[in-house]
């Protein structure tokens, strides 16, 4: 099987991941900041220094990088957290569900959300957002990419306004970290992210990165191996938001992957898979039945098509019969697939990783030409 | 040497601090913190240098210990 579905998670992981994850495994077995024995300091000395390759990766302080068990985990501790059951939020509408659904949930709660469109210009789409402030808003979410169409957002504007505006930029950086170079003083506030996609760690890893600015209150309580005599939540970061054992194995391997991203170079990552989408874009476009959603602006490596005559899913399960796994359906994105006009079918996503050859994709470009309906 | 213990709020900040003092060349291990400088869970950093130079190479790296005393 080909994967062709990195977006979702990638896979293969790299060797040294492997090797990270099974040497925690039988290295790293004491719950970190829990006891003073050696076991225990060694696995918290483990896990630190993932806090502080993933704090340098992001430009951030090690002590304000929380583990979460995934991106949707850390969105809703950022959202959640900083709204506080009241005020208003801005979010795009090429938002993932991970971000969508919390803001709309709150919004039976108390605050209020609308909705930018950011399929437009970048100095449109920022004046979309920026049009939508009011005296109450206290946040603006974004995607730092679609995860169905690629398309980059122009993050560094909305950083610039929420500065002006001194609201809070909650960014869902799951896509773009790890092949875009992703830091906090771009005007990030709050950067949530996968471990397990182009960070390259395992399943079950999420960061939440913060610079310190906006509090954010828990959503949960619990252990955290401090000020254990108070009832009250520590209040400073990690332990706030990091209660209960973290995911040691996930964290040590999502350091190697961190890791890896570095050695490789994240410029030479985004110009390898780039290239690999533009291979199939070019290779797709003689196909009359195929439409690619493309626009004009600057995406990340992925590409969401159709062929006309079948489902994205229909497509997709076709696809996989082939050797190729393809991600169809909505991505859980539906504000995204209403916004290019997809909805309620989707589009079959294609999504490469550093291991993606041209032969693979020479191979799914002839597989996708070989189907009568092309 | 004498050691010092110097107390943190969370093992993260202890860490934190232990490196920065290794980076420097003191001797610096991370422990629970000692019932004569705080109750409760909590972990600590007892360096072998002058208290007060630690302190401040702390301080210029954003740490401040909670207390700082000697080993009983």
């Amino acid at each position: 099987m080909i994967n062709f579905d990195n977006s979702a998670t990638t896979f293969p992981k790299p060797y040294p991941v492997r090797r990270a994850v099974n040497e925690a495994l039988t290295r790293y077995g004491g719950n970190p900041g829990r006891s003073g024995h050696e076991l225990s300091i060694k696995t918290a000395e483990a896990v630190y220094a993932a806090r502080k390759k993933a704090a340098d990766f992001f430009g951030a302080q090690t002590e304000n990088v929380v583990f979460t068990s995934n991106c949707t985990h850390a969105l809703n501790l950022a959202i959640k957290g900083v709204m506080n059951g009241e005020g208003h939020i801005i979010i795009s509408n090429l938002e993932h569900n991970s971000a969508a659904r919390p803001v709309y949930a709150l919004s039976k709660h108390g605050c209020t959300f609308d909705i930018a469109d950011a399929t437009a210009d970048d100095d449109t789409v920022a004046a979309n957002f920026e049009r939508l402030i009011r005296p109450s808003t206290k946040a603006i979410v974004c995607t730092l990419g679609s995860n169905v169409t690629g398309r980059i957002t122009p993050y560094k504007k909305l950083g610039e306004i929420c500065r002006r505006h001194n609201i809070c930029f909650i960014a869902d950086g799951a896509q773009a970290c790890g092949v875009l170079d992703i830091k906090l003083p771009d005007g990030i506030n709050i950067l949530c992210t996968a471990g397990h996609k182009s960070l390259y760690g395992p399943s079950g890893t999420g960061l939440l990165i913060s610079d310190g600015k906006f509090p954010i209150t828990p959503l949960m309580e619990g252990g955290t191996g401090s000020t254990s005599l108070e009832l009250a939540q520590p209040d400073f970061l990690p332990d706030s938001l990091e209660s209960g054992t973290v995911n040691t194995m996930g964290i040590i391997g999502l350091c190697a992957g961190i890791g890896f991203v570095s050695a490789n170079g994240v410029e030479r990552i985004f110009a390898h898979e780039t290239e690999l989408c533009r291979q199939l874009i070019d290779g797709l476009r003689p196909f009359e039945r195929v439409k690619i959603y493309r626009g004009k602006g600057a995406y990340l490596p992925i590409v969401s098509f159709n062929v006309d005559g079948m489902t994205s899913n229909e497509l997709a399960t076709e696809l996989s019969r082939r050797g190729f796994a393809l991600r169809g359906g909505l991505h859980c994105s539906g504000l995204a697939h209403k916004a290019i006009g997809t909805a309620p079918e989707g589009t079959v996503r294609f999504s490469p990783s550093v291991f993606s050859t041209p032969q693979q994709v020479r191979l799914l470009i002839g597989e996708i030409g070989s189907m009568r309906n092309s | 040497m004498e050691r010092y213990i110097f107390a943190f709020p969370s093992v993260t900040i202890a860490i934190k601090a232990q490196a920065v003092l290794r980076r420097k060349g003191i001797s610096a291990d991370v422990i629970r913190t000692p019932k004569s400088l705080a109750v409760g869970c909590g972990y600590s950093v007892s360096a072998a240098a002058d208290p007060g130079v630690v302190a401040e190479l702390l301080e210029a790296e954003g740490i401040t210990p909670r207390a700082i005393g000697k080993p009983r």
